[in-house]
């Protein structure tokens, strides 16, 4: 061991390290001896010490304005970092609010286009319930307006005295429409249901709306020899008609 | 320099204060200027190696680790630097002109000394020039060992023991005054 540490003081590494000459690999080196060997350590130390009072042998007073011209040149020095660090960070202060605009308008457009889609589902839905529903007006004013249509006064049996209905029927254009102008008042668990028997099957057309727009006509499908019916059936409406519970029915 | 001065610089270069180049300044400016000017032997240019030097300690100063080297040594090692890449360059740009003899940059001994040196020469005097000679090729002029004893036709082993009588007499000799020098200025502060 004395051994390696005499043949590493003998090569001028360490001078050179005291210097700063040395390369990367060989600073390390010396680093891990000076930091292994007392011996190596004391001698640096011991070189330091020589090197700074040999140095000091050789000041010379530095000239006038010298000093000045440092800590002007040093103050520069810091203006410029400063101002550098101070366009750092106005720089990432606009990147980050600009990341942050974009994310909210792509947040925003993303919004946007979600509502457009529903909107765009509406209309189709609003145009197809107008197409229908003016076809059902267009239907119900050519039946009205026809000579050949026939008007069947409806009333109710013994169930439902007051009831009051009024059939439309044009044998011509095949169209039948029933408008029920009165209905008696029910207990709320039950409702009136409409239906129709038309070539020998009974046909459910749906529970008449507690005479909420007694001006509406309902469409009654056509066939020869078809008998409507109105029954009293739970609320909800039934799957089959009641038969004990007919009210009203219509030959048409 | 005292113990608890150098601590106190490194703080305030550690804290990016610039009063530490002030105090710098104070405490090793004229010693770094005469390192300066020993290496480029030109005043004027020794003055631009200083302030070239002082610009780098500020500008590496958290580069500094003090359980590697004195305060001292990494001045040094950086005016030391800057002065003979100072001197590369000039010889450089005059080599270009003039065919200067390059054995200049090499040039050792006392010769050219200016009137403000004279100080400088008595102290190096009570040193044996043959020790002189060693120490100087070593730390100023930038020459390894080998590299001296080429130059100077010595052998080896007696640069390696030059070198280290030189420094041991240095100790015997400026030891006791630099402890003396460093009380005084402390007191003075």
């Amino acid at each position: 061991m004395k051994e390696k540490i005499r043949i590493f003081l003998e090569t001028d590494l360490l001078e050179k390290y005291l210097l700063g000459t040395t390369s990367q690999e060989e600073a390390l080196q010396v680093e891990r001896y000076i930091a292994m060997y007392p011996e190596v350590r004391n001698t640096y130390i011991e070189l330091q010490e020589n090197l700074e009072i040999f140095a000091k042998l050789h000041a010379i007073k530095t000239p006038e304005g010298l000093k000045e011209r440092i800590q002007t040149r040093i103050k520069k020095e810091n203006s410029v970092r400063s101002k550098f660090y101070r366009y750092a960070i106005a720089a990432s202060f606009a990147a980050l609010l600009f990341a942050g605009a974009s994310y909210f308008f792509w947040n925003q457009n993303q919004n946007l286009q979600e509502e457009n889609v529903i909107v765009n589902n509406k209309i189709q839905n609003l145009e197809e319930n107008m197409r229908l529903q003016l076809e059902d007006v267009r239907n119900q004013f050519i039946v009205l307006n026809n000579p050949k249509t026939k008007r069947l006064t409806v009333k109710g049996n013994n169930k439902a005295k007051e009831l009051k209905a009024v059939a439309y029927v044009n044998p011509v254009k095949k169209l039948s429409y029933i408008n029920v102008s009165k209905l008696p008042n029910l207990p709320e668990n039950q409702c009136y249901q409409m239906w129709a028997e038309v070539n020998g099957q009974m046909l459910n057309l749906g529970v008449i709306q507690e005479a909420s727009n007694s001006e509406k006509l309902m469409a009654l499908p056509y066939g020869e020899n078809a008998v409507g019916y109105i029954t009293i059936e739970p609320t909800g409406g039934n799957s089959k008609p009641t038969i004990e519970n007919i009210v009203a029915n219509i030959s048409y | 320099m005292s113990i608890l001065l150098e601590n106190h610089i490194v703080e305030l270069l550690q804290e990016r204060n610039d009063k530490a180049i002030s105090l710098l300044y104070e405490h090793y400016g004229d010693t770094l200027y005469g390192v300066a000017y020993k290496v480029v032997r030109d005043e004027e240019l020794a003055q631009d190696v200083v302030q070239e030097s002082f610009i780098k300690i500020w500008k590496k100063s958290d580069s500094y680790d003090p359980t590697k080297a004195k305060l001292f040594t990494w001045l040094f090692r950086i005016t030391r630097n800057t002065a003979i890449d100072k001197l590369r360059s000039v010889n450089n740009k005059s080599d270009k002109e003039i065919q200067m003899d390059v054995s200049d940059v090499y040039k050792l001994g006392t010769e050219g000394i200016i009137p403000d040196l004279m100080d400088v020469q008595d102290n190096l005097d009570k040193i044996d020039s043959k020790y002189q000679i060693v120490l100087d090729a070593l730390f100023f002029q930038g020459m390894t060992q080998q590299e001296a004893s080429d130059e100077l036709d010595i052998p080896l082993g007696t640069i390696k023991s030059r070198l280290k009588i030189g420094l041991r007499e240095l100790k015997k000799i400026y030891g006791s005054t630099m402890v003396f020098a460093c009380l005084l200025s402390l007191f003075m502060n």
